[in-house]
């Protein structure tokens, strides 16, 4: 079946046929929400603000200009919508008792540990990480951007985009290696 | 491979985004040791970011924002209604017959100025050759209209110019002679006596008595005659006596007419 792109439902949206952002919304809101949930890791904060990226997106459809990419523009509201609420409540989500993971089914109960303890590692290693570096490995890990778009979202060269996911990732490590080791 | 070149190509590696070429040039360079251990780290890094989980977002986000998109809708649905009910108030107001004709006086005025401004050759010109244009164009729409008002606005139109034109002539003719309102076909003679002093004006007067089957225009034409000591029109008015349904007062008035010119 065909389908729309982005692109083709934004313009249509622009062009008074509102309902399409339905399907924009859809397609988006998990990818959305992830963003929010990676930077906040608080998942009733994370769904308000991908209801107002869509409240964005629909106020300031006149904006989009068709040219770019429709992630782009969208990841570029959400990064407004997201620095708005935090200048807004100024609250620190970077509480570890906030932080939410699920244990994917182990045959035993070591195995649990294991794992728990590598997810509980990495997400606060994560947490530990400043938010431009987590960010950029955040919206990384979304294959469907390519590297140009999230230059696009964060205001930078495709290649530095490249050089800042690549250091980011290191930083990571290194923070995932102390602490380890402590 | 540069050390900078390796850390623009080891993300795109990660996520499966390079060309056939590049992976194989970042493969190769996989071969020394020093990007190995880095890359391998990496990778381990990477790769435990896939365990992150992610909560599934609720039924609520979606519940929210289909409310709000709905609210969306209707207050457009709202603004179409109301647009619609305000265009349809407006057509309703401008077919009143008083105001779509002063609105279209309004618009021939303003055309009159927008020409006159258009047409910037000099000033004389606007003075000598622009208005009088402007002002027939006037006239002619106005003896134009289905209402006898605004064909009567026409015709004393005329009567505040200096001279008038072949087309307002003639236009004032075929008013006083076709017009079905008979307040408008006597201002049509008022007008044209104006310009009696032009021999076709005279003629088309003189022409018209035969034509009038109302008494009050047979005796407006009749004084006239009797005014310009018209000879030619004692003929007509012969013309017109002979007719069998003629008023006997409107008879008395056209003999006495013919006495007093010849």
């Amino acid at each position: 079946m065909h389908q729309l792109t982005d692109n083709a439902l934004m313009i249509k949206v622009q062009s008074g046929d509102l309902d399409k952002m339905g399907l924009l919304y859809e397609r988006h809101k998990k990818r959305l929400f992830g963003y929010f949930y990676n930077m906040n890791h608080n998942a009733s904060v994370s769904e308000d603000l991908v209801q107002n990226v869509f409240i964005r997106l629909m106020k300031y459809k006149h904006t989009y200009s068709g040219d770019g990419s429709f992630l782009a523009w969208m990841f570029s509201t959400a990064r407004n919508v997201r620095y708005d609420h935090h200048k807004k409540n100024s609250q620190h989500y970077t509480d570890l008792k906030q932080v939410e993971y699920k244990i994917d089914d182990g045959n035993n109960a070591e195995k649990q540990m294991n794992r728990k303890d590598d997810i509980s590692l990495i997400q606060s290693a994560m947490m530990k990480l400043d938010q431009d570096k987590r960010e950029i490995l955040v919206l990384s890990k979304f294959k469907e951007m390519k590297f140009s778009e999230i230059g696009n979202v964060l205001g930078c060269t495709e290649g530095a985009a490249k050089v800042k996911a690549h250091r980011a990732l290191k930083d990571l490590k290194q923070i995932v290696h102390s602490m380890q080791t402590l | 491979m540069k050390k900078e070149e390796f850390e623009v190509l080891a993300l795109d590696y990660l996520r499966g985004s390079l060309s056939g070429l590049e992976k194989e040039k970042f493969e190769e360079s996989l071969g020394q040791e020093e990007f190995k251990n880095s890359f391998e780290t990496l990778k381990e890094t990477w790769q435990a970011m896939d365990t992150i989980k992610v909560p599934e977002p609720s039924q609520q986000m979606d519940n929210a924002f289909f409310s709000v998109l709905e609210k969306e809708l209707e207050a457009k649905e709202n603004t179409k209604v109301s647009i619609g009910n305000l265009l349809h108030e407006l057509y309703q107001w401008l077919m009143k017959p008083q105001l779509a004709y002063g609105l279209l006086f309004l618009v021939l005025v303003g055309v009159y100025f927008f020409k006159n401004e258009d047409n910037i050759p000099s000033q004389e010109t606007i003075v000598s050759k622009e208005e009088p244009n402007a002002q027939e164009e006037l006239v002619l729409t106005l003896l134009d209209q289905p209402s006898a008002n605004k064909r009567l606005q026409g015709v004393y139109e005329v009567k505040k110019m200096d001279k008038t034109t072949a087309a307002i002539t003639n236009a004032l003719f075929a008013t006083l002679n076709n017009d079905s309102n008979v307040n408008v076909r006597l201002a049509a003679v008022e007008s044209l006596a104006k310009y009696v002093e032009n021999p076709e004006v005279r003629m088309g007067l003189i022409t018209s008595i035969t034509n009038q089957e109302s008494p009050i225009v047979q005796i407006a034409l009749a004084d006239l005659m009797v005014t310009l000591q018209e000879k030619e029109s004692v003929k007509s008015i012969e013309e017109l006596l002979e007719q069998p349904n003629l008023d006997s007062t409107v008879s008395k008035k056209l003999k006495e007419s013919i006495n007093q010119i010849i």
